[in-house]
């Protein structure tokens, strides 16, 4: 990791493109049986919580409705040995970030959706790992 | 640490991956494991045990593409990824289905069935699917052996010591799996399946009349051509092969508890129950 840490920006922005092309990383179901493709989602949500588990990594969060209430979103991603493996850690995304997620709404009408990317308010964006090879078109 | 600093990180370690270890092509599956060992340097020599066959002991990821989203040629969705197909026979690239079973196919592939994937359960992917899964696989040559262990915590035993299948009324998630040597061709014949898999999550078929032949031949150090020739005959009009090659990954296999935290069963019984209520579907 430290190696890689050395890094910097330009060379990571560089690529997060590509990486945002990538396709399904550890489904062991279906996404597209689970979640609507036409049913798009975008969220502004403080997080709650990033559940570090198998077989999907989750991550929820806290999101004010146009009425003023909170409702708690959780968004499931790649699994965790794919996360790991681009190098996401579990503690990546503290208690109390702000983050933008989009994805697709679950076709049982809960408050979960599959995430596509995560964008911090500074507009850099990574990659949740879970499908879409299009979505970064769209 | 701040989120901004865990965000450097991330993307940090995320080009770094790329750059080391891209995958083979946008669109295709992730294959799971980590940076490739060689990506510009010349073909690795194929490595060799003692007694001189090929020595395929290593990690090694798919290049499958969407395979595990359909064996023909299809296009990406949102949530779908696209393949380039991995039929080689018939040459047309579909999969000879008899036509009970394209409807069975086309059953599935709906969103109320997706609760009936077994390895949304959590089962054993069987085979030939386990090898396009979308995680690593790490295969071990002990003498008289070639083992093939899955990340999602799943296995196959092949024996090489010219045995027989086991008795017929064995029936088996992965199959019973004997091998033998065809020059540097490794041969394996797998039967006595339960009938019980899918070939993916398009809900491809099989029976209990499953008959596999997979044929792994190297091609340089650090690449395996993979083939395997499914014979079904309640299934398929007659025998079709599909061909992908496993490449050689640096690190090493993790585990996947699936049971641990798995709420997309739930959300897809949910799916189903309400087809089945609708009257769209059967229990």
């Amino acid at each position: 990791m430290s190696g890689m840490r050395t890094l910097g920006y330009p060379a990571a922005m560089a690529v997060t493109v590509a990486l945002l092309a990538e396709t399904a990383v550890g489904a062991h179901h279906s996404f597209a049986a689970e979640f609507d493709e036409t049913r798009p989602i975008k969220v502004t949500g403080k997080v709650i919580e990033m559940k570090w588990s198998n077989p999907h990594a989750w991550i929820y969060v806290d999101v004010a409705g146009d009425d003023g209430k909170t409702v708690k979103w959780g968004f499931e991603t790649g699994g965790v040995n794919a996360l790991y493996r681009r190098g996401w850690r579990k503690d990546d995304l503290p208690v109390g970030t702000v983050v933008v997620i989009d994805g697709w709404r679950a076709r049982n009408g809960t408050s979960t959706a599959n995430a596509f990317s995560i964008t911090f308010p500074d507009g850099r964006r990574l990659f949740a790992g879970t499908s879409a090879p299009k979505a970064d078109e769209k | 640490m701040s989120g901004g600093k865990s965000a450097a990180r991330v993307l940090a370690c995320a080009a770094a991956w790329t750059i080391f270890g891209a995958p083979q092509a946008h669109g295709q599956e992730g294959e799971g494991g980590g940076p490739a060992r060689a990506s510009s340097k010349a073909p690795a020599p194929i490595h060799r045990t003692a007694d001189g066959r090929p020595d395929f002991s290593g990690l090694y990821a798919h290049g499958a593409g969407g395979a595990n989203y359909g064996l023909e040629r299809h296009e990406k969705t949102p949530l779908i990824p696209g393949g380039a197909g991995v039929v080689v026979d018939p040459p047309d690239g579909k999969l000879p289905m008899q036509p009970w079973a394209r409807a069975e196919v086309e059953s599935r592939g709906k969103p109320e069935r997706g609760y009936d994937d077994p390895t949304a359960h959590c089962f054993p992917a069987g085979v030939p699917r386990e090898l396009y899964v979308p995680q690593p696989i790490q295969i071990q040559q002990p003498p008289g052996y070639v083992l093939f262990l899955f990340e999602r915590m799943s296995w196959r035993t092949v024996p090489l010591d010219g045995r027989s299948h086991i008795p017929d009324a064995i029936r088996l998630w992965q199959g019973d799996s004997v091998g033998r040597w065809e020059g540097d061709t490794l041969v394996i014949d797998t039967a006595n399946f339960n009938g019980k898999t899918w070939l993916n999550q398009n809900g491809e078929m099989v029976s209990h009349a499953e008959h596999v032949v997979e044929r792994l031949t190297p091609v340089d150090g650090d690449t395996i051509m993979y083939e395997a020739t499914v014979t079904d005959p309640i299934v398929y009009t007659r025998p079709f092969t599909i061909r992908f090659p496993l490449r050689r990954q640096a690190g090493e296999l993790l585990e996947v508890a699936c049971h641990e935290d798995d709420v997309d069963l739930e959300h897809l019984k949910a799916i189903k129950d309400a087809a089945i209520a609708a009257g769209s579907v059967q229990r």
